[in-house]
C-alpha cells in the first residue's frame, strides 16, 4: 500500500511539473506574453518591469525557475488592464469559486445519491424508469444550455436577480450561487444516481447481502447499512475528481451567471489578452485537479481491498 | 431486412422533403418589419437634441445619487483616460480650469492665466487656501507633483503624452530625469510653465484630469493604496476603496473651497459585470434602482417615448465622430478622387435607419456640431450620397469593378454591423471587392501603422480638449504620423500618412494665435484643406450620446458634462 | 477459447478516477445499465449482422441514429436548402420573432436564424467528425505501440497521455487556442489533442489484453512478423472499445466548441455557431418576444448531443455488452 501511494505520488509530481512546463511554453514562449487587447497596447515599462519579475531576459532554464519559484509565492505580478497586483485579485476570486464548488457538491451528493438509491432499489418500475430518464437529459443536455435555461426561466426577485441593485443593496449570498451551483450540480447528480445505481445493484445482488438478508436484518438495514457503504466508493472517487474540476473555476456557468469566481476571472482575462491573470489561474485549476485526483485515487485504493491487496 | 429499408426510406423522403423546401435559388435577405421601411424622405438629421444646461443654485444638501457603469480601467488621474474612470477623477479633482458642457474653457483653481506673445512661457494664478480631501494644502507644488508622477518613465501612463509640449517632458519619459524641467513652483499661489513646443492652446490640456494636483502621500504612480482610493482636491471624496467589479462610493467634501459645494450627500456607483451592463444600467433605471442609465441602440425609440415627456431624456451631440481612417499613401485609395468615390458611395442616411434607429446623424465635417463656432457642416461635400456620381469618380480614379479594398474594423465594439453595411454597399455600387475582417483593437492599430498598411479602417476620436484643433492637428499634420521613414511603422496618430504642407503650415499658425476667433478660422481654413479637397479620412456620423434620468427627483440633472457623465457637481435633490 | 477483454484496470492506469477527468465526457446514458443478459460472450468483429440485430433492439438507439443521419444529410446539403445565406445580414431586420419569412426568427445582426442553424448543422458536422477522426487515429496509433510493444515506449506514451489529461476540460482547449490563435481549425486540432489521450489508453488495454491470447501466440509460432499481428489479428478485435469512445465523443466535441464559441474564444464570432448565437442571445434573456434567439441553438445543440450519445450507447451495447 505504502508502495502504491508513493509511485502514485511520484507520478503526479511529474504529471503537475510536466503540465506548469507546457503551460509556460505555451504562454510564454509560443504566444506573445505582451499581446494585449482592448484601446491600448501594454506599454513598454510595465513589459520591463514583468520582464524583470519573471526573469524573460535570462536563459530559458532560469526564466522556467523563476516561473515556478513565482507560481509557488504566489508573486504574480501585476495585471495589463488595471496595474493590479494579480495575487490580490486571485484571493477575492478563490474563496467565491471554492464556495461555489462545495455547495455544488453538496447539492449534487444529496440528489444524486437519493436518485440513485430509489432506482436500485424500485429497480424497473415506474420510479426507476423516471429517474433513468431524467439522468439520460442531466447527462446529455450540456452544462451551458442548463444554465442558460434556468437563467432565462428563473431569474428573478429572489433567485438570481434579473434587475441589477446597487451595490450597496445587501444580496444575501444564497441569491447569487443557487442557480450556478444547481447548473454545476445536474449533470454531477445525474452521473452519481447512475454510478450509485448500478453499483448499488450490483452489491445487492452480492451473496452477503443475501445472507444479511437471511440472518432476518430488516430491508432498511440491508439497505442503509451494508449495500449503502459498500456501493457508495465509486461515487466518492467521482465526487472527489468533480471537486478538483470545480476548484479550478466552473468557466462556462460562472459566465452565464456573472458570478465573480476564478472561472469568471479567466474568461475575462483570455479576452484581454491579460496574460499575468491567466497564467496562475491554468496553473492552479491543473494543480487542484491533479491534487484531487491523486488524493482519489489513493483514497480509492485503500477503500478497495481487491487493490489494496495488490 | 425490414427495418433497414424502412429506415432508407425515411432517410430518402427526409432528403427530397429538404430539397423540397427551398426556392431553387436562394432568397436574398432584404426583409424589412414593414413600417418604415419604405424610400427615405430625407436624409435623417439624427434625434433632435434635447438637454438642459442651465445650472439651477437652490438645492440643499442632500440625497444619494446612484448610476452604473462598468469596470473603469483606472481612477487615479495618473492614468485615467476613459470615460467611467473620469466619472469619478472628474469629482474627485478640481484642475487649474475647467470645460463646461458647451466646450467652453473657464478658469478653476487657477483664477487668471496668461502667456508671453509667442506662447512658449505660461503663468498660472492659483486659489489660496484650497485643501486637500485629507487636509493638505494645494499649491503650485501639488500640480507640479502631479504632472511628474504622471510622466514619470516608471509611471508607464497611459496619458502623458498629453504633457508633451512641457520643456523637460523627454527626459521624464527617457527617465533620465525625475522632474519636469519646464514646470516652475516656487511660488507656491503661481503655477509658470515653459513649453518647448510653443501653443497658444497650452491652457486647454490643463482641463484634463491628468493635469489635476495630487497630495504628497500619492507616491508614485504606481500605489496600490492611492490608485483604488485616490485623495483629491474636488468637490465629492472616495468613501471607502474602490471596490473592483463591485462599485465606488463618493461622499460630499464639505469643506471644499475651491468652488461651489456639491449637493449630493453621496454618489453610489455600481459596477455592472457582463455583456449586457449597458442594457442592466437601464434596467436598473426603469426598477428604480438607478438614477441615470445610457441607453443601448436598440431601446433608444422605447426610452425615448417614456422619458422625453416627464422631461427625463437627454439627447445630445457630443464632441466626438466616427469615421474611417484611409491609407492615403498607398493604392487604392492614394488620390482624393477616389477617397471621395468611396465615401459618396456610403448611404449613410440608411445604415442610420437601419443600425441606430434614426438616431444619429450622418457627419458632413470632420470638426464635430459641438464646437459651434468652428463647425462647417457640409465642408464635406463627398459626404452625401451620389452612387451615380461616386461611379464616375471611381472610374476617373482608377478604382474599377474588381478593385481590391482592404476594410477593417475593431470587434467588441459592436460596430459589426455598420460595418458590414457599408462594405455592402461598396460592393454594391462601386463592384469593388472588399477584404472585410474584425480583428482586435490593438490589431487593427499595429495595421494601422504599418509600413503596408492599405484601404479603409473604422475608428473614432473623441475630445481630449475643447478645441477644435484636437481634431485636426492630431489626425492630419505630418508630425502626427510618427516616422519620416515610409518603411517604418507610422507611431503617431496619423498612420494613414497625410501629409500636406498647407494644412501643416495653417496648423502651425493657429497654434501661435493667441486670440482664439482668429485660431478658429485658422482652423476652419485647415480643415477646408484636409476634408474639403483632400478627404484625407471619411467622415461617417456624429457622435450623439442618449441619457434617462429620474427627473421628479433630480434637479440640474437633465445635462451631460464634457466627458458625457452627470454633472454631479450640480445635481440636487428636488 | 478465449478470455473476455480485460479493460487495462491497473493500479497505475487507474481509470475510474482518470476516465472521469475530462468533464466534457457526456457519460454514456445508460452505461451503468449494462448488464449482461445475453451472455454470449462472442468476438464482435465480423459479426456485422449480430450487431445490428442487437442495436435494433434498442429503440433510442435506433432513433439516435435516424437524427444522426438526418443531420448529416442536412450538413451535407445545406447550402442548397437553407433559404437564405446565412452569413447575410439584414440590418433593418433584426431580432424578430418566428414567421413567415424566417421560420426561425432572425438574429442579432439580421441572419436567418433557420439558415444559421443549419449551418450550425454543418459545422457542428465538420467539426465533430473531424474530431474523432483525428483523435482516433492518433489514439489508435499510439495506444497500439504502447499495449503491444510496451516497456519504456509504452511508460512514454503513458506520460504523455497523463500530462494531457492533467488539464481539466476546456482549460486545455483553450491553452492550446491561445498559441495557435482563432479559427475553426485551431479549434480542431485543440479539442482532438484533448481527446487522443482516452483513446489511446483504451486502445492499449486492449491491445494488452490481446497480446497474451492465444490466436497471436499462433500467429508468432508461424512466424508472423509484428506489423502483421498487430494489423491482422489484433486491431479489428481490439479496436471495438476506442470506436465506441471515439464516436460517443462527437457530441462532446460539438459541445466543447460551442462552449469555447460561448465564451468567445478560438471561433470567429462571425461564423453563425449555436454557441456564439445563444452568447449574443444573452442581453434577449429575459425580453419579451426573443426568446427564439436562444432558445433554438440550444435545441439544435441538444438534439446533436443526445442523438450521438444514444447512439454510442447502442452501439456498445451491440458490440459486446459485457464491455464496460
Amino acid at each position: 500500500m505504502a508502495k502504491f501511494i508513493t509511485r502514485r505520488l511520484a507520478h503526479a509530481v511529474l504529471v503537475i511539473i510536466a503540465a506548469t512546463f507546457l503551460i509556460y511554453l505555451g504562454l510564454f514562449v509560443l504566444g506573445d506574453p505582451f499581446a494585449s487587447s482592448g484601446e491600448k497596447t501594454v506599454p513598454p515599462e510595465i513589459q520591463e518591469a514583468l520582464r524583470e519579475k519573471f526573469g524573460m531576459n535570462q536563459p530559458f532554464f532560469m526564466q522556467y525557475l523563476t516561473y515556478l519559484q513565482n507560481m509557488f509565492t504566489f508573486d504574480f505580478g501585476i495585471d495589463f488592464e488595471q496595474r493590479r497586483d494579480v495575487g490580490d485579485m486571485l484571493a477575492a476570486a478563490v474563496p467565491a469559486t471554492a464556495r461555489l464548488a462545495v455547495i455544488a457538491i453538496l447539492i449534487e451528493i444529496v440528489i444524486g445519491l437519493t436518485a440513485g438509491v430509489i432506482a436500485a432499489v424500485s429497480q424497473y418500475t415506474f420510479r426507476d424508469v423516471f429517474i433513468t430518464i431524467i439522468t439520460t437529459l442531466g447527462i446529455g443536455i450540456p452544462v451551458f444550455v442548463i444554465g442558460i435555461g434556468l437563467r432565462a426561466g428563473l431569474s428573478g426577485e429572489w433567485i438570481f436577480p434579473a434587475v441589477p441593485r446597487s451595490f450597496t443593496v445587501e444580496t444575501p449570498w444564497w441569491q447569487e450561487i443557487i442557480l450556478p451551483a444547481f447548473t454545476l450540480a445536474i449533470l454531477d447528480a445525474a452521473f452519481i444516481a447512475r454510478l450509485m445505481r448500478g453499483s448499488m445493484l450490483e452489491v445487492l445482488r452480492a451473496d452477503y447481502v443475501r445472507t444479511a438478508r437471511a440472518k432476518g436484518l430488516s430491508e432498511r438495514k440491508v439497505i442503509g447499512k451494508h449495500a449503502f457503504r459498500n456501493s457508495v466508493i465509486p461515487v466518492v472517487t467521482y465526487t472527489g475528481v468533480s471537486l478538483g474540476v470545480l476548484l479550478g473555476g466552473a468557466l462556462i456557468t460562472e459566465t452565464i451567471f456573472e458570478y465573480q469566481g476564478l472561472g469568471f476571472l479567466l474568461v475575462r482575462a483570455i479576452q484581454q489578452h491579460n496574460n499575468p491573470v491567466i497564467v496562475p489561474i491554468v496553473v492552479f485549476a491543473v494543480l487542484t485537479f491533479v491534487v484531487l485526483s491523486t488524493l482519489v485515487d489513493i483514497l480509492y485504493a485503500y477503500l478497495d481491498p481487491r487493490i489494496r491487496l495488490h | 431486412m425490414r427495418n433497414k429499408s424502412v429506415l432508407l426510406r425515411a432517410a430518402a423522403g427526409l432528403a427530397v422533403a429538404s430539397l423540397a423546401l427551398t426556392a431553387c435559388s436562394q432568397q436574398s435577405n432584404t426583409g424589412t418589419d414593414g413600417d418604415g421601411g419604405g424610400g427615405n424622405e430625407e436624409p435623417s438629421a439624427g434625434y433632435p437634441e434635447v438637454f438642459n444646461d442651465e445650472v439651477t443654485e437652490d438645492g440643499t444638501p442632500g440625497g444619494t445619487f446612484r448610476l452604473g457603469i462598468v469596470e473603469p480601467a483606472a481612477i487615479d488621474p495618473y492614468t485615467a483616460y476613459e470615460s467611467e474612470g473620469l466619472l469619478v477623477t472628474d469629482n474627485l479633482f478640481t484642475g487649474l480650469v475647467h470645460t463646461t458642457s458647451s466646450g467652453e474653457t473657464v478658469p478653476a483653481l487657477a483664477t487668471e492665466w496668461s502667456s508671453n506673445d509667442d506662447c512658449s512661457e505660461w503663468t498660472f494664478n492659483l486659489q489660496t487656501g484650497t485643501k486637500f480631501h485629507n487636509g493638505e494644502e494645494v499649491t503650485s507644488a501639488s500640480f507640479k507633483r502631479g504632472w511628474e508622477r504622471v510622466t514619470a518613465k516608471a509611471s508607464a501612463s497611459d496619458v502623458a503624452y498629453h504633457f508633451d509640449q512641457i520643456e523637460g517632458y523627454d527626459e521624464m519619459q527617457a527617465g533620465t530625469a525625475n522632474q519636469l524641467s519646464g514646470v516652475d513652483a516656487s511660488d507656491p499661489a503661481v503655477l509658470k510653465v515653459s513649453l518647448a513646443s510653443p501653443s497658444c492652446e497650452f491652457y486647454l490640456r490643463t482641463a484634463h484630469t491628468a493635469f489635476s494636483p495630487v497630495p504628497e502621500v500619492a507616491g508614485p504612480g504606481q500605489n496600490e493604496a492611492y490608485n483604488n482610493q485616490p485623495i483629491g482636491n474636488g468637490p465629492f471624496m472616495m468613501d471607502g476603496p474602490w471596490q473592483h467589479d463591485q462599485g465606488i462610493k463618493l461622499k460630499r467634501f464639505d469643506d471644499y473651497n475651491a468652488g461651489p459645494k456639491a449637493y449630493l450627500d453621496a454618489v453610489e456607483i455600481t459596477i455592472l459585470v457582463g455583456d449586457d451592463a449597458q442594457q442592466k444600467e437601464l434596467d436598473g433605471l426603469n426598477n428604480g434602482q438607478f438614477d441615470w442609465a445610457r441607453v443601448p441602440p436598440n431601446q433608444l425609440a422605447v426610452t425615448r417615448e417614456k422619458y422625453e415627456p416627464q422631461d427625463g431624456w437627454i439627447s445630445k451631440k457630443t464632441f466626438g465622430i466616427d469615421y474611417l481612417q484611409v491609407a492615403v499613401t498607398k493604392p487604392p485609395t492614394d488620390s482624393a478622387k477616389a477617397r471621395k468615390a468611396i465615401s459618396m458611395a456610403i448611404d449613410r442616411p440608411s445604415i442610420i435607419e437601419g443600425v441606430f434607429d434614426g438616431s444619429r446623424a450622418p457627419a458632413t465635417a470632420f470638426v464635430p456640431g459641438g464646437f459651434q463656432d468652428a463647425y462647417q457642416p457640409g465642408v464635406c461635400d463627398a459626404c452625401e450620397y451620389n452612387p451615380e456620381e461616386a461611379k464616375k469618380l471611381a472610374e476617373e480614379a482608377g478604382l474599377t469593378e474588381g478593385t481590391e479594398l482592404n476594410f477593417q474594423f475593431n470587434t467588441g465594439g459592436g460596430h459589426e454591423q455598420w460595418t458590414a453595411a457599408v462594405k455592402q454597399q461598396l460592393e454594391k455600387n462601386l463592384g469593388l471587392k472588399v477584404n472585410y475582417s474584425g480583428v482586435e483593437f490593438n490589431d487593427m492599430l499595429e495595421n494601422q501603422q504599418s509600413p503596408d498598411s492599405a484601404g479603409i479602417y473604422r475608428l473614432s476620436w473623441g475630445a481630449d480638449y475643447a478645441t477644435p484643433g484636437n481634431f485636426l492637428q492630431p489626425l492630419f499634420s505630418t508630425a502626427a504620423i510618427g516616422t519620416d521613414d515610409p518603411n517604418a511603422p507610422a507611431t503617431g496618430d496619423n498612420p494613414g500618412r497625410y501629409s500636406n504642407p498647407e494644412f501643416d503650415d495653417l496648423i502651425k499658425r493657429a497654434a501661435a494665435t493667441k486670440d482664439e476667433a482668429e485660431r478658429i478660422k485658422l482652423y476652419q481654413q485647415a480643415e477646408q484643406i484636409c476634408i474639403g479637397e483632400d478627404l484625407a479620412a471619411i467622415p461617417m456620423f456624429e457622435r450623439q450620446q442618449f441619457r434617462a434620468f429620474d427627473s421628479s427627483k433630480w434637479a440640474n440633472a437633465g445635462d451631460m458634462d464634457f466627458h458625457e457623465n452627470p454633472k454631479l457637481d450640480v445635481i440636487y435633490q428636488k | 477459447m478465449t478470455t473476455p477483454p480485460q479493460s487495462g484496470r491497473e493500479p497505475d492506469t487507474h481509470v475510474p478516477a482518470e476516465a472521469l477527468m475530462t468533464r466534457f465526457e457526456a457519460p454514456e446514458p445508460g452505461a451503468a445499465d449494462a448488464t449482461d443478459t445475453t451472455g454470449k460472450g462472442k468476438k464482435a468483429s465480423g459479426q456485422l449482422r449480430d450487431i445490428w440485430r442487437r442495436y435494433k433492439r434498442n429503440k433510442l438507439a435506433v432513433v439516435g441514429l435516424v437524427v444522426v443521419a438526418f443531420l448529416m444529410i442536412l450538413a451535407i446539403l445545406q447550402p442548397w436548402i437553407t433559404p437564405y445565406d446565412p452569413m447575410e445580414q439584414n440590418l433593418l431586420n433584426t431580432r424578430k420573432p418566428p414567421s413567415d419569412g424566417h421560420w426561425f426568427g432572425t438574429d442579432v445582426l439580421g441572419r436567418d436564424m433557420f439558415s444559421a442553424i443549419i449551418y450550425g448543422v454543418r459545422l457542428a458536422m465538420i467539426v465533430g467528425w473531424s474530431v474523432m477522426f483525428l483523435s482516433l487515429i492518433v489514439g489508435l496509433a499510439l495506444g497500439a505501440v504502447a499495449g503491444f510493444r510496451g516497456g519504456a515506449l509504452d511508460s512514454l506514451i503513458m506520460r504523455v497521455t497523463d500530462i494531457v489529461l492533467a488539464f481539466p476540460a476546456l482549460i486545455g482547449a483553450i491553452l492550446v487556442v491561445q498559441i495557435f490563435g482563432n479559427g475553426i481549425w485551431q479549434v480542431v486540432i485543440a479539442l482532438a489533442i484533448l481527446s487522443w489521450p482516452t483513446a489511446a489508453r483504451l486502445m492499449r488495454g486492449s491491445t494488452l489484453s490481446l497480446r497474451e491470447s492465444e490466436y497471436v501466440e499462433a500467429a508468432r509460432s508461424i512466424g508472423a512478423s509484428d506489423t502483421r499481428i498487430v494489423t491482422r489479428h489484433i486491431l479489428p478485435n481490439a479496436i471495438a472499445p476506442t470506436l465506441i469512445y471515439s464516436f460517443s465523443h462527437i457530441g462532446v466535441a460539438v459541445v466543447a466548441m460551442a462552449s469555447l464559441a460561448f465564451l468567445g474564444i478560438g471561433v470567429p464570432p462571425d461564423i453563425p455557431e449555436w454557441g456564439t448565437m445563444i452568447a449574443n442571445a444573452v442581453p434577449s434573456l429575459n425580453v419579451e418576444g426573443e426568446s427564439h434567439m436562444w432558445v433554438f441553438p440550444s435545441l439544435a445543440i441538444v438534439v446533436t448531443t443526445l442523438a450521438f450519445a444514444f447512439v454510442a450507447d447502442g452501439l456498445r451495447d451491440s458490440i459486446d455488452p459485457k464491455l464496460r
